[in-house]
């Protein structure tokens, strides 16, 4: 138990009569990747939020570095380590690279009453961490929107990494990017696990988690359908559990008789 | 690792990274959003220096004159702006200047209090009712456009409801002897610089009265307080942690929020700013006329609005700027009153600044296209 | 780029063209916006005077009733230097700065229609209008000499001191009994306080504003009957007055007769800036009796913009 990083055991939540969730374990490991996998409407979103400390776990616990934790707001998961980047990544085009990396957390100069935001500072520390990810910033105090779509997200994780994330949560990290930047985004991804830090991959595409993952848990319905390491499992297969592959071998059978019917 | 961050240190000593195209100075400048205003005040200077240029509009008395009403404007367009790059609007300004009038003048008048009393009081208002808007926006959620807008039609309808209660009419005269010995109310009322106007006219630089004295006795409050804003404003924008938070408030408030940004709290103040800087404005007028009136300061939100947007400030939130604003409310000062030194009809000043906010919008937005384009 | 700094070029240049400046000899500054049906009148009277005397002008208001905003258009107005100003003066606080700024440096005032107390401790030189107490005594005799014992004076805007002036006058003129009636500016909040009144034995009516108050108490006696029994009067002229006159509904209008408050203050310092003439105290342009015997020619008049 105690080599595990973070575990959410038996995780449920319901809003009135509606199960979103019930029964989900995740438990990771330092330097594991873990995929979670489900199609839309599988429960990933309400999932994420409580991961992130938004909504509070109906049954279940979270348990971090050993201890049994409740998060009040995602402040606090914040605070632990916890570090969640949305889709839309909580970046404002408008403002430039410095301004976004430091956002809410901007390193501050001067006498007590007349602090100002140490604007050197924060372009020179933004300038080197987006270098070291292999980002060249030609210009720190360019607007985030001249960036591409795989960049702004690299820009996202290397902030929540800088600032201390232990657990790094991914919404759909790759959906909205083609091949080449999608790439770029899980190879960071693997740096950043490779440098200990627990990851949760939550996406629906399978070709860009199989890769990745270490371990893949299925969500469907509300309910994992398992956790399984990547030596057990193929990417067919995960591909027709999340598809809900036996109604779909049903179907192939019912258009088969159709067909035949109508010839 | 090494090899990547040494190339960003042989960075500058390139100076030819192949991403880098040559972008024409002039281009970059443009970029910011406040050189479109800064322009637009220029081509208003020389189109009256052209049109107007000897019949008084450019004399020491003429151009106080109005510099005096773009001062004032200034002084809530930059609070709107603000706000505007917040994400918030504030209809209620308008409404705000008349109802502040009226907190100065009727405890003066009617209640006896001392003049420096009632300006703390109106200020205290401001807070009040800076603080309902924000907090009505921040804990409904309704767009502020909505909320102010019935904040306008409240204060409004207090304001002349409660001065005909107390006073039986509309407005409340007999400030301006209150104003000596008063230890506050000086410095919304105190010509400045006036020994440099003095000594002007002592070389007769500038016209002079028939005792001798010059006509244009000093610089007005209102110019003083604008640029004091004007400086303090972008100095919290530009260079404070408080500043990033206004841009990531209107930029983007569930991830600014997301990311530790208290949103709700820096919206609030920014309602505060506009109440008080409306209060600001009504402290001058009502010591300068020597009176307040209930419908003083109707519609002067738009105004303040067109100048923020004129100076740059996207109505969407996240990018704008103070100076700009400050720009943009020259203009609308210059050209309200450059107008009555030409033969053109008054009332076209209203298509001026509905055209210039036009203008302005479709600047903007092709500015912004240009700053967020992706590769 | 190079086409949008073009665009502006020209668009400067033929702005530039198309507008010119004016050194004007006279520059009048009223409360009264020209599009007004009343200022209109006055504006009128200035354009004509302006014309007879050969000399230039200009009329200037600010957009809406706010003398913060005259107050700038009076400054902006001393320095274009022009030989005289013509002022109205609905509030000498807020405008008393701007007026003797203009009066030491060099200008000489007149001012028209409102300030008839105020004026003179300014500096101003003299001052063309009605004065309402004055004008309130003459249509308080005049009712009197129609008989009238028990009087409503309905004031529309209680606080203001030029309409309870034209009560007070009326009262005095009038020597009979004569009650006050406050009461809003809507029309038919009006119409009904006075309904409201007429059981009480009035018989005669006064009111202070004639397309607002007048038209509503008539109105009043229309719908109880009462025209005829009981005398209306009032103070300035509306369409609706006018010719409920020419009908012998209503007794007299009084007409402050604002043409002259345009013209003659032109043709005043038209005198004075070619021989140093200027009248002392108050030419009274008011009161000017409308009644029943001379209504249509007034008419007339008025559909031309001259009453």
């Amino acid at each position: 138990m105690s080599d595990y990083l973070v575990q959410f055991n038996n995780i449920s939540k319901f809003f009135g009569k509606v199960i979103a969730l019930k029964d989900v374990t995740m438990k990771l490991r330092k330097g594991e990747i873990m995929c979670l996998l489900g199609d839309n409407g599988a429960g990933k979103s309400t999932l994420i939020k409580t991961l992130a400390g938004v909504h509070k776990p109906d049954e279940g616990e979270i348990i971090f570095e050993g201890e049994k934790i409740i998060f009040d707001s995602p402040k606090d998961a914040l605070d632990i380590g916890i570090a969640t980047v949305y889709q839309d990544l909580a970046l404002v085009p408008l403002m430039s690279v410095t301004r976004n990396f430091f956002m809410g957390r901007e390193p501050l100069k001067g006498p007590p009453f007349l602090k100002t935001f140490d604007i050197e500072k924060a372009n020179k520390i933004a300038a080197e961490r987006m270098g070291q990810i292999g980002i060249d910033v030609r210009d720190p105090s360019q607007a985030v929107g001249t960036m591409s779509g795989g960049e702004r997200q690299c820009l996202a994780i290397s902030r929540a990494i800088y600032f201390g994330a232990k657990v790094l949560v991914l919404d759909e990290p790759t959906s909205a990017l083609g091949v080449h930047q999608a790439s770029v985004v899980l190879k960071y991804i693997v740096k950043a696990a490779s440098q200990g830090l627990a990851v949760i991959l939550i996406t629906h595409n399978v070709h860009h988690a199989y890769p990745v993952g270490n371990s893949f848990t299925v969500l469907n319905r509300g309910k994992s359908l398992g956790t399984y390491e990547k030596k057990n499992i193929t990417r067919e297969k995960l591909l027709s559990m999340m598809a809900g592959g036996e109604e779909l071998d049903k179907l192939e059978v019912e258009l088969k008789e159709m067909n035949r019917l109508s010839s | 690792m090494s090899t990547k961050s040494k190339s960003i240190q042989s960075k500058t000593e390139f100076n030819q990274d192949e991403r880098l195209q040559k972008v024409s100075k002039l281009r970059l400048l443009l970029n910011r959003p406040e050189l479109g205003a800064l322009g637009g005040a220029i081509l208003v200077f020389i189109f009256f220096g052209i049109v107007a240029g000897d019949t008084g509009m450019f004399s020491a008395y003429g151009m106080l004159n109005f510099l005096d009403v773009s001062a004032n404007l200034g002084i809530i367009a930059i609070a709107a702006a603000m706000l505007m790059i917040g994400g918030e609007f504030d209809l209620s300004i308008g409404s705000m200047i008349g109802f502040a009038g009226i907190c100065i003048a009727i405890p003066a008048i009617y209640w006896g209090w001392p003049l420096w009393m009632s300006i703390i009081f109106a200020f205290s208002m401001a807070v009040l009712v800076g603080y309902f808007n924000g907090i009505l926006v921040v804990r409904t959620g309704l767009p502020s456009f909505i909320v102010t807008l019935a904040m306008l039609f409240i204060l409004r309808g207090a304001t002349l409801a409660l001065t005909r209660l107390i006073t039986g009419r509309t407005q409340v005269p007999g400030l301006r002897v209150l104003i000596e010995n008063d230890p506050i109310a000086w410095i919304f009322a105190t010509d400045t610089f006036k020994w440099l106007f003095t000594w002007l006219g002592s070389i007769n630089l500038i016209a002079l009265r028939t005792d001798g004295t010059p006509l244009a006795t000093g610089i007005p409050p209102s110019v003083i307080w604008f640029i004091f804003l004007a400086i303090i404003t972008t100095w919290i924008l530009m260079k404070t942690r408080y500043g990033n938070w206004i841009f990531a408030s209107g930029g983007d408030k569930n991830g600014a929020n997301n990311v530790g940004v208290p949103v709700g709290r820096v919206k609030i103040s920014l309602f505060i700013g506009t109440a008080v800087a409306a209060t600001i404005f009504a402290t001058i007028q009502v010591l300068d006329a020597g009176s307040a009136d209930t419908m003083r300061g109707t519609l002067k939100e738009l105004e303040a609005i067109a100048a923020a947007v004129v100076g740059g400030c996207l109505l969407t939130g996240g990018y704008g700027s103070a100076i700009g604003a400050a720009f943009g409310a020259i203009i609308f000062g210059t050209v309200s009153m450059g107008i009555f030194y030409t033969d053109v009809d008054t009332d076209w000043f209203k298509v001026f600044l509905g055209a210039m906010m036009l203008i302005a919008v479709i600047f903007n937005n092709y500015i912004r296209r240009k700053v967020t384009e992706s590769k | 780029m190079k086409k949008i700094y073009l665009t502006i070029a020209a668009v400067m240049s033929w702005a530039m063209m198309s507008v010119a400046a004016l050194a004007v000899d006279i520059i009048v500054v009223s409360h009264g916006q020209a599009n007004d049906p009343f200022w209109s009148v006055a504006k009128n009277g200035v354009d004509k005077a302006c014309k007879d005397m050969k000399i230039s002008c200009k009329y200037t208001a600010p957009a809406t009733f706010d003398m913060v905003e005259m107050a700038k258009l009076i400054d902006n107005a001393v320095s274009q230097k022009p030989k005289g100003i013509v002022i109205t003066l609905p509030d000498a606080a807020a405008l008393g700065k701007s007026v003797k700024a203009a009066i030491s440096a060099g200008i000489p005032v007149i001012s028209m229609n409102s300030g008839s107390d105020d004026y003179m401790k300014l500096g101003i030189s003299a001052h063309v209008g009605q004065t309402e107490f004055e004008a309130g005594v003459g249509g308080g005799q005049k009712m009197k000499a129609a008989g009238g014992k028990k009087a409503l004076c309905v004031n529309h805007e209680v606080g203001n001191v030029a309409l309870d002036r034209r009560c007070a006058g009326f009262k005095k003129g009038f020597g009979g009994s004569v009650e006050i009636l406050g009461t809003s500016n809507d029309p038919t909040e009006i119409q009904k306080a006075v309904a409201a009144k007429l059981g009480g034995g009035y018989d005669t009516i006064l009111t202070l504003g004639a397309g607002l108050a007048g038209e509503a108490a008539l109105k009043a006696l229309e719908s109880a009957g009462k025209v005829g029994s009981v005398k209306l009067g009032t103070f300035d002229m509306s369409p609706g007055m006018l010719k409920a006159a020419a009908a012998g509904k209503v007794e007299f209008l009084i007409d402050q007769q604002q043409y002259l408050q345009g013209y003659l203050p032109i043709s005043i310092f038209a005198q004075y800036m070619r021989y140093g003439t200027m009248p002392a105290g108050v030419v009274m342009t008011g009161p000017g009796f409308v009644t029943p015997q001379n209504a249509k020619s007034v008419i007339k008049w008025a559909a031309q913009g001259y009453r």
